[in-house]
């Protein structure tokens, strides 16, 4: 799979996370390096040791876990810009990914941007968190995302959005209208306008926002337009989004069609 | 802090903004009660209400039953003149086709089309070929009959509940969202106030609307009440254009299907392994379930996709009908509680009967029947025709 496709498997992608519980615990490294290169840097950067030694060479780099803080110094020493930090803990919805980025001009803290999945492929809208550009990156900073929980595994790589963005969800049912470029929640071609008409009326989380319009309730569940609303909540209301209640997520975590489910044993 | 707290009082809180105390706090304001608090500990229709199936019907097998939604239907009808259009209620009225598997469940399906005929609710009787008529992708094979009422639909439980909020808080009821009551206070067996998570409110008549969650209202004020809750899972599909006009429904089947006007189908089943408590979580189990049935009962609709699942809880009497009365040995506390399943139809009547009850006015329906009484006398409204 890999080989063809340059995407490395789900099974290779979960043998580079550390277990539940340590997940619970804080920010850790995870190294998606699946090819047997002649390289090591990695390695030999992390203060903690908390890389295993590499035999040859041409091993493969694995997180010692128990000994990974999730400072990130690994990552600005990979060229291949193969390392990320995972931060599960930060909040119930939400799961911060720092992602090597080296484009630029560089976003800024609290953007909104759009989550690439390792295909390249949009997944999801993702907000700033923050910026690490200390000496030794090599003009490679960390970006520090806020992901949607259930996207956390997939957004690697991200995208600046233009003004006029709105979500392009994959799963996203065939539009009923033309005039895309206006909308929040594309599923239900719900605008900014209709969202900023709805805080007015008092609805000011993103359940009542929910409810009252469906916006966030079309085949993307949500997972596309649900930082862009708390952004605009945000501004409407200066709620800090941190401080919004929470919405749940339900399965299933994708579409799934009824009859896959009735074939199963 | 200042010396001079200013006390505050109502007349009447209402605990719950679900369909329940969203309509006995428009009632009640509309015949001219002041002083009104609506409390909700998150936001209206946050519970069993904006998780329903959304599907209102005549079709039942009690007078009773028959009699009161019968009056219900008729006020959705013009529900949303009557409450404005700042909200679209998506009422719609495509009948609802009900599905007997055996004999004994079209035998049952009979009697009760003779009662509701009687109360004048158009339902019929009809056959497998007249099925197909009214729902093309009907597998009649496990079908031996049916009947259908014309009037009987849906209606949207998340717009219905905001529209009875916002015309309710028009004639100045005060409704607090994201608060919860953490107390009841009484003296000498008589309500006196409630205590919020926020602040203490001085009030002679508290109405217990709490769904899922009356039991536990009404041990803050020292009461058991004899009714439990219990998890009903369900589920939507992806929106695609209309092929489904009326619900679809069999008790033997266990099964309720139906397009919303949105385009999304709803369904839903009941399982009788589910737990006896408040845990609301999705079970593992119930998507898979669901499709099986359907797919063998209504094949077209396999090619659709699951987007979400979820479940509220059914708050049910020892004979799964309503309780509408004052709770005994509390004076001024009133109970609208226990719907086991239908509470959202029961809407209006809940808001008118309860706003009757507590000012003491002539009742538009009679809901005698519906006091906690009936449990000791044996007198046990039971209804045959409940998922
Ligand atoms: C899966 C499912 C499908 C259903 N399908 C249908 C259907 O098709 N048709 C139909 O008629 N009925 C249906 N029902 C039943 C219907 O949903 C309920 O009977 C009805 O919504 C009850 O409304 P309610 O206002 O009494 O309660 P709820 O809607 O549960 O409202 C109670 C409110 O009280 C609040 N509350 C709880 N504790 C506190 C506290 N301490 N302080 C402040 N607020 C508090 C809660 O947050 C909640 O919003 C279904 C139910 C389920 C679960
Ligand atoms: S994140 Fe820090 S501690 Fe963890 S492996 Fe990389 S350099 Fe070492
Ligand atoms: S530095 Fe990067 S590319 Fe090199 S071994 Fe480590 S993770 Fe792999």
């Amino acid at each position: 799979m890999l080989k063809n496709t340059g995407v490395p498997t789900d099974d290779l992608i979960k043998s580079a996370y550390p277990n539940e519980a340590r997940r619970k615990k804080g920010p850790f490294a995870v190294i998606e390096c699946f090819q047997c290169i002649p390289c090591n840097p990695c390695q030999t950067a992390c203060p903690r040791n908390a890389i295993f030694p590499m035999q040859d060479i041409n091993d493969l780099p694995k997180t010692d876990f128990n000994k990974c803080n999730g400072c990130g110094i690994c990552a600005f020493a990979c060229p291949g810009q193969a390392i990320f930090m995972i931060d599960e803990t930060y909040s119930k919805m939400d799961t911060l990914v720092s992602i090597p980025y080296e484009f630029v001009p560089l976003p800024n803290i609290g953007d909104i941007v759009i989550g690439l999945n390792r295909e390249g492929k949009e997944v999801c809208s993702a907000t700033v968190h923050s910026i690490k550009a200390p000496n030794l990156c090599d003009r490679t900073p960390l970006i520090t995302l806020i992901v949607p929980k259930e996207w956390a595994m997939h957004v690697r790589f991200f995208k600046q959005r233009r003004e006029d963005w709105s979500c392009e969800c994959e799963t996203k049912p065939a539009s009923k209208s033309k005039n895309k470029s206006k909308y929040v929640c594309r599923c239900e071609e719900i605008s900014e306008e209709d969202i900023k008409r709805l805080i007015n009326q008092g609805h000011t989380t993103l359940n009542e926002i929910k409810i009252a319009s469906r916006a966030g309730m079309g085949a993307c569940q949500g997972r596309t337009c649900r930082q862009l609303i708390m952004s605009i909540i945000a501004k409407e209301t200066g709620i800090n989004p941190q401080d919004m209640p929470m919405v749940t997520f339900r399965p299933p975590t994708k579409p799934i069609k009824m009859s896959i489910l009735a074939e199963e044993d | 802090m200042s010396l001079i707290t200013t006390l505050k009082t109502a007349s009447v809180v209402i605990i719950g903004a679900g369909i329940s105390g969203a309509a006995i706090a428009y009632e009640l304001a509309k015949r001219g009660q002041k002083d009104i608090i609506l409390i909700e500990k998150q936001y209206p229709s946050s519970g069993a209400t904006g998780r329903c199936g959304a599907g209102v019907r005549m079709q039942w097998g009690t007078e009773m039953n028959c009699r009161l939604t019968k009056y219900c239907i008729e006020r959705f009808e013009n529900l949303q003149n009557e409450l404005g259009d700042q909200y679209d209620l998506e009422f719609k009225q495509s009948g609802y086709l009900m599905c007997a598997a055996t004999d004994k469940e079209f035998n049952q399906f009979k009697t009760n089309v003779a009662l509701q005929n009687s109360l004048g609710i158009p339902s019929r009787i009809i056959d497998k070929y007249e099925a197909k008529q009214i729902i093309p992708h009907i597998n009649t094979d496990h079908m031996i009959g049916g009947t259908f009422c014309p009037k009987d639909g849906h209606l949207n439980p998340f717009t219905t509940t905001l529209a009875y909020c916002a015309a309710a808080e028009k004639l100045g009821v005060e409704i607090q969202k994201y608060t919860s009551v953490v107390s009841i206070d009484k003296k000498r067996g008589k309500i006196v106030g409630v205590q919020t998570d926020k602040e203490y409110i001085s009030t002679p008549i508290v109405v217990n609307a709490a769904g899922g969650y009356v039991s536990e209202i009404a041990r803050m004020a020292g009461v058991e009440l004899p009714l439990y809750s219990q998890r009903r899972q369900i589920l939507v599909t992806e929106p695609v254009v209309p092929i489904q006009g009326p619900m679809f429904m069999g008790f033997v089947h266990n099964i309720y299907c139906q397009q919303t006007p949105h385009g999304s189908f709803i369904m839903g089943r009941g399982d009788d392994d589910e737990p006896k408590d408040l845990d609301i979580s999705s079970g593992w189990n119930f998507m898979e379930r669901q499709a099986k049935n359907v797919v063998k009962l209504l094949p077209a609709l396999k090619d659709l996709n699951i987007i979400r699942q979820w479940s509220g809880l059914y708050n049910y009497s020892p004979d799964k009908q309503p309780i509408y009365d004052q709770i005994p040995n509390v004076e001024g506390m009133y109970l609208a509680a226990g719907y086991s399943g239908h509470g959202f139809m029961l809407g209006p009547v809940t808001g008118v009967a309860m706003t009757e009850m507590i000012l003491g006015l002539d009742m538009t329906q009679d809901v005698s029947m519906l006091k906690f009484d009936r449990f000791e006398k044996g007198n046990l409204v039971i209804e045959p025709s409940v998922v």
